[in-house]
């Protein structure tokens, strides 16, 4: 698929920095689904060639496995784009974020971020526990002030209420990651409550599970994965955050990004028209509705008790691979 | 009678045991009532006015659906009698609980009484047209031993798309004006369980509802909150509004200990509300409901500010209002004609 190599991808800015970034961005979760590192860094330095110039990453995805790969990925290629990664004190103090910005950086082999957020916001009390004295607000401050962070946001994936919560703290965010696709579009819309207000704030938009987080509704068949990135992408946002795990994801993510055309209102409207009766219920974006989606190291950090029987609990206690020592493994 | 209602209560004990779906016990069971009426105060449930109706209801009402889960006819028979000897005068019921068996053990308790009652249930079109909602009022209407309805309401408004399914041409809401039209009932509104901003789409319509249903209790007050968003509205519009699962639906806020059950009552009694309808399937839980209820008088802004705040921690992630956050509370029937999954499809 040579056509996608040193190829390039429109720019949008970001909010009112200065700064361009990609239209399609790297998200980093997936990247920990490479069957191992060297897959991983052959992605990134193709996803560098194609054009993609926005990285995500988390400190908590995969005990720091994704944050070292894309950290290898990025060697000597760090100029060239623009690096984001999360803290999760999930309602903790001001200096357990901090202590992750230090690891984080560590593992991205960089002295600095261009955008650092905090992760997750998903509970009806997540505004309070930041902005109260001592919370993550404290941290974002500090970080963006030391410059070794030059803008910092927040993301959340669960209801268009606790984002609304977290602006109204009247703290200065740069950027604000959140779910945008055909299926919010007509469910507890993050498209119709945040988009507008942060459009009208200036501040940088990252939508993110273009795809719904899982590509049920693609495997469905109620819409194509490219009809649900060009959706995605013709939102009056920055950049639209997408999960990259193989070459193949990648060369068929840059194929639309490379040659994105955005679509025309009407046809905006034809794709939340078709999406609307299978949006209803919410099935298709169980990261708003479920309880089990809840991410564990959030709900034990905010004092919630945990279903052992939930998939995602399991996947955290009981994955063979999971020995509760970060990644990479201490030999003993 | 009695065989035909042992067959449907085993269909309905086969539907639980499928769905998980349902309330396993009533509202305020969980409270190890003390077995002991000579308790109740003498005296009423006081009532307040529905809206701008210009009628009044007693301040605490009867569920329908632990009607049915009494266990026996005759247990219906005397929960509702003594309900009525104490002043209850507002009786909730819903054409789909228990496939019928709850509005025929309404209608065999209220015979010869039925003037003292407001009798209220529920059309469970669930998006299909006026034409269904018309016979299910005649269904219900037989079952209730009745020629009208108090109160007549749409069930289960809980998906995005119901108040477009609602409001369309020859859909649910036609089916209101119509039976009031005929004056085979006296006033209409909506119920659901799910989610403020569903209720205040329903709401934007500006039809003359006369009430609205929706779930009010000490955790609500301060998640996705209805109490918040859409009391405030209904009130303005002077609708009236009616109150549900005060303790969370199955005792969920008792159970996990975030109220006591009088907490919980009186919390939701004391919002501007008309009615807070109560689950009641044993002679327990309905004393427990009497001495709260008779004579009640509502609590002060500081002890309702106070237990606003011992529910908060247990709010924030919605574990205790299952009807919100799962699909635990969401019937079978509303979602088939949806034309959604089941519950058992979902990856959830």
């Amino acid at each position: 698929m040579p056509s996608t190599f040193n190829g390039t991808i429109p720019l949008r800015a970001f909010g009112r920095s200065g700064d361009k970034i990609s239209i399609l961005g790297f998200g980093g979760h997936h990247l920990g689904e490479a069957p191992d590192a060297k897959t991983a860094v052959e992605i990134i330095h193709q996803a560098v060639d194609g054009g993609i110039t926005f990285y995500d990453n988390c400190w908590e995805y995969r005990r720091g496995k994704t944050e070292v790969w894309m950290g290898a990925g990025l060697k000597g290629r760090r100029d060239k784009i623009f690096l984001m990664t999360k803290t999760c004190p999930h309602g903790r103090d001001a200096s357990l974020a901090l202590t992750m910005l230090e690891e984080s950086l560590r593992r991205l082999q960089t002295d600095h971020l261009d955008l650092w957020q905090v992760h997750g916001m998903a509970f009806e009390n997540d505004p309070a526990l930041f902005i109260r004295p001592n919370g993550a607000a404290e941290a974002l401050e500090k970080a963006r002030k030391d410059g070794k962070v030059r803008y910092v946001g927040f993301t959340g994936h669960q209801n268009p209420k606790v984002h609304l919560g977290m602006l109204e703290t009247g703290f200065k965010f740069d950027a604000v990651q959140m779910p945008l696709n055909a299926f919010d579009a007509n469910f507890r819309s993050f498209e119709q409550q945040v988009l507008p207000e942060l459009n009208k704030r200036g501040i940088a938009v990252l939508g993110m599970k273009p795809l719904n987080g899982h590509g049920d509704a693609i495997k469905q068949g109620v819409i194509t994965a490219e009809e649900a990135l060009r959706y995605a992408m013709s939102l009056p946002v920055t950049t639209t955050i997408t999960g990259i795990d193989s070459l193949d994801v990648l060369h068929q993510n840059l194929q639309i990004a490379q040659n994105f055309k955005p679509f025309t209102d009407a046809e905006m409207n034809a794709l939340r028209d078709r999406c609307k009766q299978e949006a209803a219920d919410g099935r298709y974006e169980l990261y708003k509705l479920s309880l089990k989606f809840d991410n564990p190291e959030a709900r034990l950090a905010h004092g919630f008790p945990l279903d052992t029987q939930q998939s995602e609990v399991k996947d955290m206690l009981g994955e063979p691979e999971n020995t509760g020592h970060p990644f990479p493994e201490k030999q003993f | 009678m009695e065989t035909r209602h042992e067959l449907n209560r085993r269909r309905f004990m086969q539907g639980v045991a499928l769905l998980g779906a349902v309330p396993i016990i009533s509202g305020g069971s969980m409270a190890q009532p003390q077995n002991d009426a000579s308790q109740i105060p003498s005296g009423v449930v006081p009532k307040r006015p529905l809206g701008r109706t210009g009628v009044q209801v007693s301040a605490m009402g009867l569920g329908g659906y632990h009607l049915g889960s009494a266990e026996t006819d005759q247990a219906a028979n005397e929960i509702v009698a003594k309900a009525l000897d104490h002043g209850v005068t507002f009786y909730d019921c819903a054409w789909e609980y228990h496939d019928g068996l709850s509005e025929e053990r309404l209608g065999k308790a209220l015979r010869g009484k039925r003037d003292q009652a407001f009798v209220m249930t529920k059309v469970c079109t669930h998006g299909r047209d006026k034409k269904i909602g018309m016979r299910m009022l005649e269904e219900s209407l037989r079952r209730l031993q009745t020629d009208h309805l108090d109160l007549w309401q749409i069930h289960e408004v809980v998906y995005e798309n119901d108040p477009d399914l609602i409001f369309a041409s020859n859909g649910a809401a036609e089916a209101l004006l119509a039976a009031k039209q005929q004056g085979k009932v006296r006033f209409v509104g909506f119920t659901g369980h799910k989610d403020p901003e569903i209720h205040l789409k329903m709401l934007s319509h500006d039809f003359p509802f006369d009430t609205v249903q929706m779930p009010l209790n000490c955790c609500d007050a301060t998640f996705r909150s209805f109490e918040t968003h859409v009391l405030p509205e209904v009130n303005r519009r002077g609708i009236g509004a009616l109150g549900m699962k005060s303790l969370g639906g199955s005792g969920e806020l008792v159970r996990h200990g975030a109220v006591t059950p009088e907490q919980g009552l009186r919390y939701a009694m004391s919002l501007p509300v008309a009615t807070t309808i109560s689950g009641v399937d044993t002679m327990e839980v309905l004393d427990q409901n009497l001495k709260v209820a008779v004579n009640f008088q509502v609590l002060a802004a500081t002890e309702m500010q106070a237990l606003r705040d011992q529910c908060r921690p247990q709010a924030a992630d919605g574990r205790l209002e299952l009807f919100k956050m799962t699909t635990k509370y969401d019937g079978k029937i509303g979602r088939e004609q949806h034309h959604f999954p089941t519950v058992q499809e979902l990856p959830i």
